[in-house]
């Protein structure tokens, strides 16, 4: 993306964004609360128009995925169909989607688990089903706005050591925003900093040398991991309290 | 004392055999004017009667065929009003304020309107059993519709989904959703209208048998009849919600 600016009508609340995502490449965006990481993933994949700059992904729609904050599934349909859903709606069978939906929930720990409704299954499995949903349509590109949040530790850890498994194995590139310093580090290969907002723009770039593949709970004890920590928690530190003192 | 919540219902059963045990013994001791107050006996004769010559049967098809006349009419235009209001704001600039209206005033005070338009026959029962549910089912869909959960709508648009697949997947199941959540008060909607419509002016019906009950002083009657538009309507009631847990399982 190119001096992206996005505005919801008054200042905007990002301005001038440009990074890349590189093939196969895992990228965290992370900053303060409303410097407008979700209103960038959200113009990438087109349900936010920018004021201005532009986005170029090479993709056709289909090939990008995206996972919410919220697992937003539909709850009128069991984890089976809300799997093969992305996949009728681009052209599969259904009852070949649903064969496909059935191999990816048994990808994904979820086997036998099909015919249960989202209101049936716990957080962690809801999210597991998102999860299955995006990565049916196979992307070449996932965004992730946040999308383990609301997950506790031990459930957290578990789903994003299989997401990592994964990307890492289908080559997907991935574009995620989130609060959690160490997640970012401890998942990617670029991480960039947003300054707080109104106005936010990308401050910062660190390169993460980790190597992959990549244990996301074992590379937090890699020895570049608490150097590259400290700077980036130093940086984000830095623009809170800068804007702190401008106001 | 704590109660064992697997008995509620026959302590239940039991302070209602007791009160009609009381009720009756009062009747017998004379203690009750059978004409303001019958005994359960002379209540369950009359309803007994009204099944033993059947001539209760034209009376239930009416007040049945006006009710779920009304129902499904009122369902139908409810639906369609509610969505075409939500989708077309300038519809919706035109509907919503009649439809306000109608949902603040007691809306059975049409009854006679109705009359007067349509004759005393079937259609003016199923005209206000109609009104009563499609101003229901219409703020159901309409506010519905216009809360529908953003998150599924982009969900299916970010998976490929077009407009007829946000139609199909998001929106019909949310509509559905809501009118069969409100299904019950609509059944209960339905045999108002029809039972106050012949109540007003009618040959046939509950709501008719009532009005005659009442100016026969013939309370035995009446409480038979009202007992029966309970059983009815409870009955309608539970078939009401069956559907309701088989449509809504995954909620």
């Amino acid at each position: 993306m190119h001096d992206l600016t996005i505005s919801y009508g008054g200042e905007p609340v990002l301005e001038g964004a440009s990074l890349a995502v590189g093939d196969g490449s895992f990228v965290s965006l992370v900053g303060p609360s409303g410097s407008g990481k979700s209103s960038l993933l959200r113009a990438v994949i087109g349900l936010q128009r920018p004021l201005s700059g532009t986005v170029e992904t090479g993709l056709a729609p289909s090939q990008i995925g995206i996972l919410f904050q919220d697992d937003a599934l539909l709850p009128w349909k069991t984890a089976r169909e809300n799997v093969a859903l992305g996949l009728t709606f681009n052209g599969m069978l259904r009852s070949k989607a649903l064969a496909e939906a059935d191999a990816w929930l048994a990808r994904l720990d979820l086997a036998g688990l099909g015919d249960r409704f989202p209101r049936r299954l716990s957080g962690g499995q809801r999210k597991r089903v998102a999860l299955a949903q995006v990565l049916a349509m196979r992307p070449k590109l996932m965004l992730m706005d946040e999308p383990f949040a609301s997950l506790d530790a031990i459930v957290r850890a578990r789903v994003v050591k299989d997401l990592v498994a994964l990307v890492e194995r289908e080559k997907i590139s991935v574009l995620l925003v989130t609060h959690d310093l160490e997640e970012a580090l401890s998942l990617s290969d670029d991480v960039y900093l947003l300054s707080q907002g109104p106005r936010a723009r990308i401050t910062e770039h660190y390169d993460v040398p980790l190597p992959r593949p990549r244990d996301p709970v074992l590379s937090r004890t890699h020895p570049a991991f608490a150097p590259l920590y400290e700077r980036l928690w130093a940086d984000l530190s830095r623009e809170v309290d800068q804007r702190a003192e401008a106001v | 004392m704590r109660l064992d919540p697997r008995y509620t219902w026959m302590r239940q059963v039991a302070a209602l055999a007791a009160l009609l045990a009381v009720w009756e013994a009062a009747d017998r001791a004379n203690l009750l004017n059978p004409i303001y107050a019958p005994s359960p006996s002379r209540v369950g004769a009359a309803l007994v009667d009204l099944f033993a010559d059947g001539r209760i049967w034209p009376h239930l098809e009416a007040t049945f065929g006006a009710a779920l006349g009304g129902l499904a009419l009122g369902i139908l235009v409810g639906v369609v009003l509610g969505v075409v209001a939500a989708l077309v704001p300038f519809i919706a600039e035109l509907l919503e304020p009649v439809m306000t209206v109608l949902n603040a005033i007691p809306r059975v005070i049409l009854a006679p309107l109705f009359v007067i338009w349509l004759g005393i026959g079937l259609a003016s029962k199923v005209a206000l059993s109609f009104i009563l549910v499609a101003v229901l089912i219409f703020f159901t869909v309409f506010t519905g519709i216009r809360q529908v959960d953003r998150r599924l709508v982009e969900r299916v648009v970010t998976l490929g989904g077009n407009r007829r697949a946000l139609v199909r997947h998001v929106y019909l199941p949310s509509v559905a959703s809501w009118v069969l959540g409100n299904l019950k008060i609509a059944v209960g909607f339905a045999f108002t209208g029809a039972c106050v419509g012949e109540f007003v002016a009618a040959t046939e019906g509950l709501g008719y048998l009532l009005s005659f009950a009442q100016s026969t002083y013939n309370a035995a009657l009446m409480f038979a009849l009202i007992l029966l538009i309970l059983v009815v309507v409870l009955l309608i009631f539970g078939l009401a919600g069956r559907l309701e847990k088989h449509l809504l399982r995954w909620n």
